[in-house]
């Protein structure tokens, strides 16, 4: 076989979607984000949207995905995403917006932007990377965090009394007449991987056909705030976070 | 105000339903905002107004102050006029959100209707934001262009020269008004009907907008994190750069009597009004009181109370706060003579009587 052959279209089984540049990411080995970037990126691609998506991005690990995916983006305040993505969108409603967001930024100090955009039922979508942790600044508490779970902020691990209980903001969201698709999916295996890619297509068409708002939450890990191995922390995922957040639609209309 | 009038050329009219007005007319893309006293007629007259059905602008009432900035952070990194408006209180909540589109050089234009305070405060109007908006209330080192209105005229005329200014620098632009002008009625002649930008004019005039990116050009990022130190001084750097030039080119004040003045009066929007009646017992009483008005906030015309200070013997501020502009006027006279300041608080409007016996007893000793 010569070069020619082996790089013949017909051989091709994969090809590296051309919406994620080769910029090395900064994320942390085993980290979700990696992954999911690279599914918007190809959904962006299969849909042909590349040159009409502008996406917002968050503050925490992912403040840097403007780096790594070849679209147009804006940098929000933390928290603030729905808020720009919801400006943009109404302004040029022909375009693909979507928001990716961490616990932090989308459940605690953008609680107010994030519900009221998806009450006003915004044609937009919400990619929201659940790992229960601050990873950014050092993996304080989240809204998120389970309970009994350690962190820099609950070296004890996090007390109810104190702390409350884990938030499930996507079974809030989910109750908005203006939210028409809420799910929870995952990204640590092929096949939660496949059902992750699907929902994003879903939740980025919904947005194109004006039905209002979706949320895909991915449920993740962060081995370094979890101060685990990778490997570790996708069975901790399994067994400790998805009992508390469960996978699957709970809205989908 | 009737749908029917707008075709007059004289209207009578509130401040802040002038600033609507004059919003639709120059071609404002989005109004993104809040309510609260004593603005509230803006959002109200853009909603009665309808402008979605006529230039397609988009009006929309966000859950807060908060929300509504980084709503106009959004439409101006698409290269559209976008503004909001707010008082004090709220505007506090936009602080947040200033540094931001500073550090991201976005233009967009920002109204406070300024009302007593500090805290919840009074209804009551003031100027007591003078140092939240001039000296920065958000983090970092930046300036915002900032007009003062003394009239419903000029609140029109203001609205349609902060958009223009603010795309000229690429910065966020300030319409800084106290809440008697907000809320007075006075004749006002409506800017003429500039239309909406088309998108292939946004892109010519900001090419750096997110719009989705084409083929022909790499992708547009609107941000303001710089991990490096020196990329974030680079930043600082352009940003102070573009300040100077504003500094040097669109300084704005008007003079009243002050060619043998022999005191001076500096006062902005309300302010200045009453001044006016000022100059005019002192006039009348034999005393040569002049009065600078700025209009432009920053750049504060430095020069032109440099100037004066060489002629005359003493200097007055009046404001309705604890003595904010008072020290840029102090800065700009640099010793060479006696600055004095003269203020209410709490939402109070002196009258111009109260004025007269202060610079009398301040000034003339």
């Amino acid at each position: 076989m010569n070069i020619a052959d082996i790089i013949n279209p017909a051989n091709l089984v994969y090809e590296k979607t051309k919406v994620m540049n080769d910029t090395p990411m900064h994320y942390c080995p085993g980290c979700s984000h990696g992954v999911v970037h690279k599914l918007i990126g190809e959904v962006i691609d299969e849909m042909n949207m590349q040159d009409k998506t502008i996406a917002i991005a968050p503050v925490g690990c992912a403040v840097f995905a403007y780096k790594y995916l070849e679209i147009d983006w804006q940098q929000a305040a933390h928290g603030r995403a729905p808020a720009l993505a919801t400006a943009v969108k109404r302004l040029l409603p022909d375009r693909l917006v979507f928001t990716y967001q961490g616990d932090g930024d989308l459940a605690a100090i953008g609680t107010a932007e994030t519900i009221h955009a998806c009450n006003r039922g915004e044609n937009i979508a919400i990619i929201f990377i659940n790992n229960g942790i601050y990873g950014m600044t050092g993996g304080q508490m989240a809204p998120t965090t389970l309970k009994g779970m350690k962190s820099s902020t609950s070296p004890n691990g996090r007390e109810v009394p104190l702390a409350g209980n884990p938030l499930d903001i996507t079974k809030l969201l989910a109750q908005l007449e203006g939210v028409c698709y809420a799910t929870r999916h995952a990204v640590h295996t092929v096949a939660a991987v496949k059902k992750t890619k699907r929902a994003i297509r879903q939740a980025f068409e919904n947005s194109m056909q004006n039905k209002g708002t979706s949320i895909v939450e991915v449920v993740s890990t962060c081995s370094s705030g979890w101060k685990m191995t990778p490997a570790d922390s996708n069975d901790w995922m399994v067994d400790n976070m998805f009992p508390q957040y469960p996978m699957g639609d709970l809205k989908n209309e | 105000m009737s749908k029917k009038n707008q075709d007059k050329e004289v209207l009578l009219m509130k401040g802040n339903e002038a600033i609507a007005h004059a919003a639709i007319r120059c071609g404002c893309d989005g109004y993104f905002g809040y309510p609260i006293t004593p603005q509230s007629e803006i959002m109200e007259t853009l909603m009665e107004m309808a402008p979605w059905e006529t230039t397609g602008m988009v009006v929309l009432q966000a859950e807060s102050e908060t929300a509504s900035i980084n709503m106009v952070y959004g439409a101006a990194g698409c290269g559209k006029k976008a503004m909001t408006s707010s008082s004090s209180p709220g505007v506090s909540l936009m602080q947040e959100g200033i540094s931001y589109l500073a550090a991201a050089e976005l233009p967009c234009v920002i109204v406070n209707v300024m009302r007593g305070g500090p805290g919840l405060g009074t209804i009551q109007p003031s100027q007591a934001d003078y140092f939240q908006t001039v000296k920065g209330g958000g983090h970092g080192d930046y300036k915002m262009i900032t007009l003062a209105p003394g009239s419903v005229q000029e609140m029109a005329d203001h609205t349609v020269m902060a958009f223009e200014l603010a795309f000229k620098y690429r910065t966020p632009a300030m319409i800084l008004v106290d809440g008697i002008i907000g809320q007075m009625m006075e004749k006002v002649v409506l800017p003429p009907y500039q239309p909406r930008w088309t998108e292939d004019e946004i892109i010519a005039i900001s090419p750096w907008a997110t719009l989705g990116k084409p083929t022909t050009r790499k992708v547009n990022v609107i941000n303001s994190l710089r991990m490096e130190a020196h990329e974030m001084e680079e930043l600082n750097n352009i940003l102070q750069g573009r300040y100077r030039e504003i500094e040097k080119n669109e300084v704005i004040y008007e003079e009243i009597n002050c060619d043998d003045a022999e005191y001076l009066l500096v006062a902005f929007g309300i302010s200045a009004r009453i001044c006016q009646k000022t100059v005019e017992l002192a006039r009348a009483e034999g005393l040569k009181v002049g009065l600078l008005r700025p209009i432009t906030l920053f750049p504060f015309p430095t020069e032109a109370i440099k100037k004066h200070a060489e002629k005359v013997k003493a200097i007055m501020s009046v404001e309705m706060n604890a003595g904010q502009m008072v020290e840029d006027v102090r800065l700009a006279v640099n010793g060479k003579v006696p600055v004095e300041f003269y203020g209410r608080m709490g939402g109070i409007v002196p009258s111009p009587n109260e004025v007269f016996e202060a610079l009398k007893t301040k000034l003339l000793k």
